[in-house]
């Protein structure tokens, strides 16, 4: 025990002295992002980002503390693995509550980085479970309010605006696909919040292209209302309005980001966060009504309800699919507007022992209109009907140093999905995950979303293993390999495939300032050869090589990131390509004005889609761009934050891309802009009170 | 049956030819087939040189099953005996069923040189039956071994598998028996946990990477997670469970397209 002390003492003097200075990441908005886009830098698919940053801006305005924290508080913080969530609970659990913040390194495989990221949501306090009653006054008086309003406009005028003169005397069919509204996005949000006990908020959102006032609609397109409590005797949590509901691993209810292949290479386990509250734009990715968590001792029962009207072309009787991006913008996309009236029920009940946890999660969706896709090879088992139930059952098991875990589900044709897998750390310095899954082509279901190649969850079968090693102070390997196989057709692919994935990342930090990473990926996956002359489809495979060089160094007020990556890619016709992209951040915060400043310059060279790039840039507050570019050009963008007073802040953004490639428009159909140039604006207002 | 047999022997004969797989050779209980640097632990017909490392004597069994179908299975037995000069040891090795199969037997001798290096031969005898002119044919070939110690952590392993590409030569045609170098590295994180690293190159096949982590996280348990990559990536899985003088060992690998490879072994050592 004094052994242990004395190590404390020395521990705290060193992280004292390494957390006095200004790190690397500077800021929580910018630590965020930055665990986004390691999320994402991947990935090709929307995410939510919204909802991403929301969340842990709120753990960071409520941090949790550290002595009294349970499994489901700290999966708020995605950066941190299973592994470490459990040997953090382990610490507790053997050697009681924690004196002081820097014990935190004396848990096995959580290194200074993890705690430096930790710092800004979790605290140290009395390990007292029981809460105090919610007192309505005090939710009255110290409740914070916070009032944002966003406009977005694109400077360029796209296919979309421009109408047929009058007198045309095709005027009116042209003018019939055309954008009814006008070209500015606008998202408005009302936010109350008393602690982490009792949260309310209404948004409201226009699409750019969308009417705001005029014959076919008063108002915003979209309006969405939550209201959460939390912990109010047996009660766990209380949703009404929209809100999401994630349990179990995925398989059956996990509309939140699904924890997928990305340099934390040991995140890769969805995170069960039951009901919340939905504050995002999406317009389709949550559920309206209500739902209740009521805890029984070791036992949590949730039970939920949804009535919501989703859109999708109803014409025939019934729907092909269901419209899922929220634009109403022209005649046709107004037309299939809220025509399906879709409910839904469910409940998991879940029990926690100290190492292993099980639940049971059920689903049940109806429509008033049979969903029938149009049949073809790769879609033959798509869900087909009007109504649909999904049962499956997870667990958790920690047996030594190994953590086990899996969830196995069936819909109602008995169509099974399973993924089990387990994450030790033998060492401190060592952490190993293993994932085997296996959805049956016959599996497919609305809410579903675990780890996978493909983003639909069903006719996949696959082994992913993953290691993270910290051999050497600074440094820091990651590596993960993924080999699947699609047992039935998949669009795109005419035939049964398989593929494989290997990511291998070092991260260097020679000191507090200066950190940088290499990354090197590689994957290989079939596609139909769409130039063949022979009979049946061939298929060919697709290599995709990649690698990354960023570093990112601080110095008083400015903060460097410099990027170069490149590309080489074999398509399905066996043509290779290249990309290469290089790009220069400068972000300055002045001393005497209360005002901030980012700046980039990137180009880009990329021969074909197939070598694109996905690049994170800085944005206002609560939006994330990832935006992709092909071709040859390049992208600046200049964005402020300036804070008027503790109330009121503000955020504008401007940026450019100029294609250099003789191009003479951008973008297809009614987002066809003439010319080679195309700028954004974004201004973002806050108010606190 | 029989078609899907024949289906999953051709697919088998191509991964002998391109990636390298042998179904004469066991696997071996390192996962991943990284066994060529594997000090602790000496296999049928994979490094000679680890032999050296045997204490007293051992006898061992495996079985290898591909695919979940028997017919392409492998049963090997290995023996080792430890002398003051030199280690020697028996394996015999059998693949296929009545109307093609192989048979191995080989004589290896090592010796561990003050635990900087150990060195080992190895005298391999295949007997090849062909149904179409229902005959046996044989071969003789020689294996040879090497391990050298960098460090007390660190080691490299090397060893060649019919290195003069010995064939076995019919009327009608020609058996080719893979020649294969394969050169690895073991590294100690701990005395629990152990790190493989291993290349293997046929020598008219694609090279073979593989890598393999073994952590022993509770004295009677042996926890084993890898994988390997030739034509195809291949995740494996494995298990070794130690009672008394026995140890048994059960790794499983998931081939993308052919499906699951499962080996098990059962060691006694005096």
């Amino acid at each position: 025990m004094k052994r242990h002390l004395i190590g404390l003492l020395i521990l705290q003097h060193f992280f004292a002295i390494s957390l006095t200075a200004q790190d690397v990441v500077t800021t929580t908005d910018q630590l965020i992002a930055d665990i986004f886009e390691q999320f994402t830098a991947e990935s090709d698919e929307a995410i939510d980002y919204e909802t991403f940053y929301e969340e842990l801006l709120s753990v960071s305005k409520e941090p949790l503390n550290l002595n009294t924290v349970t499994r489901e508080e700290l999966e708020k913080l995605p950066f941190l693995s299973d592994t470490q969530i459990e040997n953090i609970l382990f610490y507790l659990y053997r050697y009681g509550p924690m004196q002081t913040i820097y014990e935190l390194q004396l848990v096995e495989a959580v290194d200074m980085t993890d705690i430096r990221r930790m710092l800004p949501f979790v605290v140290l306090g009395k390990a007292e479970k029981q809460l105090p009653k919610i007192n309505w006054r005090d939710v009255v008086k110290y409740g914070r309010n916070e009032i944002l309003m966003r406009i977005d406009r694109g400077l360029e005028t796209k296919e979309g605006y421009r109408l047929s003169k009058v007198g045309n005397e095709n005027q009116d069919t042209a003018n019939s696909s055309k954008y009814l509204g006008s070209q500015f996005y606008n998202t408005t949000k009302y936010r109350f919040r008393f602690k982490d006990r009792v949260l309310f908020g209404v948004t409201a959102e226009k699409d750019a292209g969308e009417q705001f006032l005029g014959n076919t609609k008063k108002g915003f397109d979209f309006y969405s209302l939550y209201a959460q409590i939390n912990n109010v005797g047996k009660i766990k949590r209380i949703v009404l309005g929209d809100y999401r509901a994630n349990f179990g691993l995925g398989l059956v209810l996990h509309p939140d980001f699904g924890m997928g292949k990305s340099s934390y290479v040991m995140n890769v386990i969805p995170r069960n966060s039951g009901l919340k509250k939905y504050s995002s734009t999406d317009e389709y990715n949550f559920f309206r009504g209500a739902g209740a968590t009521l805890e029984f001792g070791k036992m949590n029962l949730t039970a939920f309800y949804s009535f919501k009207n989703i859109d999708g072309d109803t014409l025939t009787g019934n729907f092909t699919s269901i419209y899922k991006t929220g634009l109403h913008r022209t005649i046709s996309e107004l037309g299939k507007k809220h025509n399906i009236h879709q409910q839904v029920v469910g409940g998991n009940a879940t029990i926690t022992f100290t190492n292993f946890q099980m639940g049971l999660t059920a689903v049940h969706t109806s429509f008033n209109h049979h969903l029938i896709p149009q049949k073809s090879v790769y879609n033959y088992f798509y869900f087909s009907g009007n109504q649909q139930t999904t049962v499956g059952i997870n667990y958790r098991y920690r047996w030594h140093k190994l953590n086990l875990f899996g969830e196995t589900a069936v819909t109602e044709n008995l169509a099974l999905a399973t993924i089990n897998g387990f994450t030790v750390s033998p060492l401190s310095t060592v952490s190993l995950v293993a994932i085997h899954r296996y959805f049956s082509p016959e599996y497919d279901t609305f809410y579903a979303n675990t780890f996978s190649e493909s983003s639909r969850v069903n006719n996949e079968t696959g082994f992913y293993i993953g290691t993270e090693i910290r051999p050497f102070r600074k440094w820091k390997f990651a590596a993960y390999t993924d080999s699947y196989r699609f047992p039935w057709t998949k669009y795109t692919i005419n035939a049964p495939s398989t593929g494989m994935d290997y990511l291998l990342q070092t991260d260097f930090t020679p000191h507090r300032n200066l950190s940088m990473f290499w990354r090197f990926k590689y994957e290989e996956k079939m596609n139909n050869f769409s130039e063949s002359k022979a009979a049946m489809t061939v298929i060919n495979p697709i290599l995709k090589g990649y690698l990354r060089y960023q570093l990112v160094y601080t110095y008083a007020n400015f903060t460097m990131k410099t990027m170069i990556e490149g590309n080489l890619v074999k398509n399905a016709k066996l043509m290779s390509g290249y990309g290469i992209t290089a790009l220069q951040d400068l972000s300055y915060k002045f001393t005497k004005l209360p005002l901030s400043a980012d700046f980039r310059i990137q180009f880009f060279d990329a021969k074909d889609y197939d070598n694109r790039f996905y690049t994170y840039e800085k944005d206002v507050l609560y939006a994330f761009s990832i935006p992709m570019y092909y071709g040859s050009g390049s992208r600046y963008y200049l964005n402020f934050k300036y804070e008027l007073n503790r109330q009121i802040s503000f955020w504008f953004k401007i940026g450019q891309t100029v294609y250099s490639d003789d191009r003479e428009t951008i973008g297809t159909g009614n987002e066809k802009i003439i010319g080679n140039r195309k700028t954004d604006v974004r201004f973002l207002m806050k108010w606190e009170f | 049956m029989k078609k899907i047999v024949l289906v999953i022997f051709i697919l088998l004969v191509y991964q002998v030819l391109f990636s390298q797989i042998s179904g004469i050779i066991p696997s071996g209980n390192s996962i991943a087939s990284t066994s060529v640097s594997d000090s602790r632990s000496w296999t049928a017909f994979n490094n000679p040189a680890m032999l050296g490392y045997v204490d007293k004597a051992e006898i061992g069994i495996q079985y290898e099953n591909r695919f979940i179908i028997d017919e392409l299975s492998t049963k090997s037995f290995q023996a080792a005996y430890s002398t003051q000069f030199v280690n020697m040891g028996l394996s015999f090795a059998y693949f296929g069923y009545s109307l093609y199969h192989e048979m191995l037997l080989g004589l290896g001798f090592a010796r561990n040189f003050s635990d900087k290096f150990a060195l080992g031969v190895q005298f391999n005898y295949l007997n090849a039956y062909f149904s179409a002119t229902n005959e046996y044919k044989t071969a003789f070939f020689p294996q040879i071994g090497l391990n050298v110690s960098i460090s007390p952590v660190f080691n490299i392993g090397f060893n060649t598998f019919n290195p003069f590409q010995i064939n076995i030569t019919t009327e009608y045609i020609i058996k080719r028996i893979p020649s294969v170098f394969s050169l690895g590295t073991e590294y100690f994180f701990s005395k629990d946990l152990v790190w493989r690293v291993q290349i293997d190159k046929e020598i008219s096949s694609n090279y073979r990477f593989a890598s393999g982590f073994d952590y022993e996280m509770l004295n009677f348990l042996k926890i084993k997670l890898g994988a390997y990559a030739g034509n195809y990536l291949v995740s494996c899985l494995g298990l070794g469970i130690k009672t008394g003088a026995f140890f048994f060992d059960l790794n499983g690998e998931l081939h993308p397209l052919l499906g699951l490879n499962t080996f098990a072994s059962v060691k006694y050592r005096f």
